[in-house]
């Protein structure tokens, strides 16, 4: 049992050796995958440890990351099912070429606070994603697609609107693979 | 609890956000039940509530660093 990581252009440079990774050959995309672990159960280290693997493999290549617990039964099972995909994949590849993801999270300290920090944001970001329904006490929570090159930029920004905007409580975290960015 | 383990626990939200619900899905076996993943939300909103500080002004640098 095989377990996928995420899909990249090939040929690309070689697989970081953080983790036994296998790269399989779909045309010219790429497979990132490893050995399945034999417990399937959720846990935070599980998680964790998928999320480097993907982040190692993002320092050097753009990927569109792989959602958690896909596997396959062998190479030519995962090998098909990109294959047959490999249109769709490939402009999904376009998409996020050379840009990674930032979460936000907004979070109001005092009552009735209504500020549109997403606004500030979203102009740095080449696309950027709200959840309809953050959860309770959350303002916003928005995912943006930044150039790698930028997110500086946004960092500083963040620091800037939470200055000015005491009353808010605003968390930035990433750079993410481009998870929210993968399926329209 | 040391500044690196509360942002982690802060990022483990947006952790679950992307892994579990993000990315691209493929045919392949996905071997997570949904009950898995209630329970994971479930412990997770727990979690935050706990540490409230942790977000307050913090820009914690994420993932592979912590």
């Amino acid at each position: 049992m095989i377990e996928l990581y995420a899909i990249a252009q090939r040929p690309g440079p070689p697989l970081p050796d953080i983790a036994p990774l296998r790269e399989l050959a779909c045309g010219e995309l790429g497979a990132i995958c490893g050995t399945a672990a034999e417990e399937s159960e959720i846990t935070e280290d599980a998680l964790w440890r998928h999320e480097r693997i993907v982040e190692a493999v993002m320092e050097t290549r753009d990927l569109l990351p792989v959602r958690y617990g896909t596997r396959f039964a062998g190479d030519e099972q995962a090998v098909d099912v990109v294959a047959a995909r490999s249109g769709t994949l490939k402009a999904a590849l376009e998409r996020v070429r050379g840009a990674v993801e930032l979460s936000f999270r907004v979070r109001a300290r005092e009552p009735d606070v209504s500020i549109d920090v997403h606004a500030s944001l979203q102009p740095l970001a080449r696309e950027s994603m709200t959840r309809p329904a953050p959860d309770e006490g959350e303002l916003l929570r928005a995912a943006y697609l930044v150039e790698r090159d930028r997110v500086p930029e946004v960092r500083d920004e963040v620091a800037r609107l939470q200055h000015e905007h005491p009353e808010l409580s605003l968390l930035l975290t990433g750079p993410w693979p481009p998870y929210s960015f993968v399926e329209r | 609890m040391s500044t690196a383990i509360a942002e982690r626990e802060v990022a483990l939200v947006d952790l679950v956000d992307r892994l579990l619900a993000g990315g691209v899905v493929l045919a392949g076996e996905i071997t997570l039940s949904v009950a898995d993943v209630d329970l994971v939300y479930v412990s997770l909103r727990a979690l935050i509530s706990s540490v409230p500080t942790a977000e307050q002004g913090a820009l914690p640098r994420m993932g592979s660093a912590l």
